[in-house]
């Protein structure tokens, strides 16, 4: 099948909602989900309670707890803001620009020896209504927003849910473990749960 | 011309004349209730070649942005909206001579300059005593003015994305500088004066042309945020480290220096008593010798959790004197006497 049929979602509240219908199966069908994630096009009407923004670092804001299944988050960068190196504990990792534009360098793991740089696998600008997909058999990936003028927001579907992951240094391939913190849930902002940055830049 | 629908409806305070293709701006049809009581104006993603000077009957305007269109110049009637505290103008033709001779008069506190022109930060902006946060990414600087540091309000600098190759140390007079973004660049060293930056939060360098860090930057207390990847930083230990070997003079400072030999003014020439007042202690604690022009520049490579290694750069008094506990000084797994810099602080400081 060379396209997958989807429905279009005609809202974010569409969106959602065919999301928890397609994750009430316990497989998934990866091109489905990308392909109902990129029909959607982007209305900020319908994100921006969820558009928070920190002049400092990226934030995390939830949308849906995707009853237990996924969890769907907008995430806010401003000019210049990047992730470490990062891997997805074994989850699936969708990612949508809802508003400018990622740039996505993905890595290869590490060997448990490995002294030096970590191998680049691959480079690409993501553009407005785009997924991209990843999960840890594909590799290890960096997202950051290049952009000196223009902030950036992206839709991420992360099933299974995960509250930790390991950052990579990328001149050793060295890796932490991090917890993963919330800048605000269902619109509101939720303060006491950040905790010092844990990046790795 | 109409008064766009939306903009009436967004609020009384605020006049959006964004994305309507404008090629002028006229504000005829605005009522002077209106003119008077618009606190925020949008007049970005239109056709305008220059800042038209009708902007300036709104005489109470607090917020203007204006970018996104095709300006190549700010008229002199800006200066007159004495209550403007924001100024947006991204992505814009502007440049260090775009702007009128009185820009510098206007109270701003927040000033957008990004995706320009500007090969030089003009000496106009040092003026802007008010201003919190300059934000000139993505222009073509190539330098940073001293004077900078007259911006004693400054929280925000936003300079990624240019042609920049060194950090005048008058970055560090700035009290209240919180996000320093200077990535993008062609930075090949930091200054060590960037330690006295005290309230600094986050510290962008990434993509430059860093090899070392001065050892100083540990001392920023509350940065929380550092980037560093994309620089060609030192990972192996360098043992070639040029050392011009001291004077005699230098040799007999140091021995007054650190055998406390007492002397008076009567005993010496003003010169040389100037001299010996000039000597710097050598930083490594083990070790009491004093320095005074011929130093080694010694990167340290500091371990933190046993994990990570930053090059840091100090000055040692000869090429003898090391850490106190590296007992070979030709490991590349050197690490930090730890009691000297506090394990949160070294948590927080994360590499790449």
């Amino acid at each position: 099948m060379e396209n997958t049929e989807v429905v279009k979602p005609e809202t974010l509240d569409e969106l959602i909602k065919i999301l928890h219908e397609i994750f009430e199966s316990d497989h998934i069908n990866v091109d489905e989900v990308k392909a109902v994630m990129e029909a959607y096009e982007s209305n900020p009407q319908e994100w921006k309670q969820y558009a928070k923004f920190d002049k400092y670092r990226y934030t995390r804001n939830l949308v849906d707890e995707g009853n237990g299944k996924f969890n769907l988050i907008v995430l806010c960068w401003g000019e210049g803001h990047g992730s470490s190196i990062h891997d997805h504990t074994d989850s699936h990792c969708f990612m949508k620009m809802l508003q400018g534009e990622l740039k996505e360098t993905q890595f290869e793991w590490p060997d448990s020896k490995s002294q030096g740089d970590m191998v680049q696998k691959s480079q690409r600008i993501l553009q407005e209504n785009k997924v991209a997909y990843i999960n840890d058999s594909i590799g290890l990936h960096r997202v950051e927003n290049a952009s000196h003028t223009e902030g950036a927001i992206s839709l991420h579907l992360y099933s299974p849910p995960f509250q930790t992951c390991q950052t990579f240094d990328q001149r050793t391939g060295h890796r932490t473990t991090v917890k993963m913190t919330f800048w605000s849930k269902f619109g509101e902002r939720t303060p006491f749960e950040t905790t010092v940055s844990q990046e790795n830049n | 011309m109409e008064i766009h629908e939306g903009a009436a409806a967004a609020g009384d305070s605020v006049l959006d004349f964004s994305r309507l293709n404008l090629n002028t701006f006229s504000a005829d049809s605005v009522s002077d209730e209106r003119k008077r009581d618009t606190k925020q104006l949008y007049l970005n993603n239109n056709r305008l070649a220059s800042l038209p000077s009708s902007v300036s009957v709104f005489c109470n305007l607090e917020f203007l942005d204006i970018s996104n269109n095709g300006l190549t110049a700010i008229c002199e009637d800006i200066t007159r909206l004495t209550r403007l505290k924001t100024l947006i103008a991204k992505n814009n033709r502007l440049d260090e001579f775009s702007l009128p001779k009185e820009f510098g008069s206007l109270q701003l506190e927040v000033l957008n300059f990004s995706g320009n022109r500007f090969e030089e930060i003009p000496l106009e902006f040092m003026k802007l005593l008010r201003l919190q946060s300059l934000s000139l990414g993505g222009n073509r600087l190539k330098s940073i003015p001293a004077e900078i540091e007259n911006l004693t309000s400054l929280e925000l600098l936003y300079l990624g994305g240019n042609l920049i190759s060194a950090i005048p140390p008058e970055v560090a007079n700035l009290p209240y500088l919180s996000y320093l973004v200077l990535c993008d660049n062609r930075i090949q060293s930091v200054p060590p004066q960037l330690t006295r930056l005290h309230s600094l939060r986050s510290l962008s360098l990434h993509n430059n042309l860093l090899t070392y860090l001065p050892r100083e930057i540990l001392s920023l207390v509350h940065l929380q945020e550092l980037s560093l990847r994309g620089n060609p930083l030192v990972v192996r230990f360098v043992k070639e480290m040029t050392y011009d070997p001291p004077s005699l003079l230098e040799l007999a400072g140091r021995t007054i220096k650190s055998r406390n030999i007492p002397y008076s003014p009567c005993d010496l020439p003003s010169n040389l008593l100037r001299y010996l007042d000039l000597a710097s202690k050598c930083p490594n604690p083990k070790c009491a010798g004093v320095y005074f022009d011929s130093c080694v520049r010694h990167i340290k490579f500091v371990d933190f959790c046993g994990k990570y290694r930053l090059p840091l750069m100090h000055y040692l008094c000869s090429p003898e004197c090391t850490s106190p506990c590296s007992s070979n000084p030709q490991s590349d797994a050197e690490s930090e006497d730890e009691s000297s810099v506090p394990a949160d602080r070294l948590q927080r400081v994360l590499l790449g």
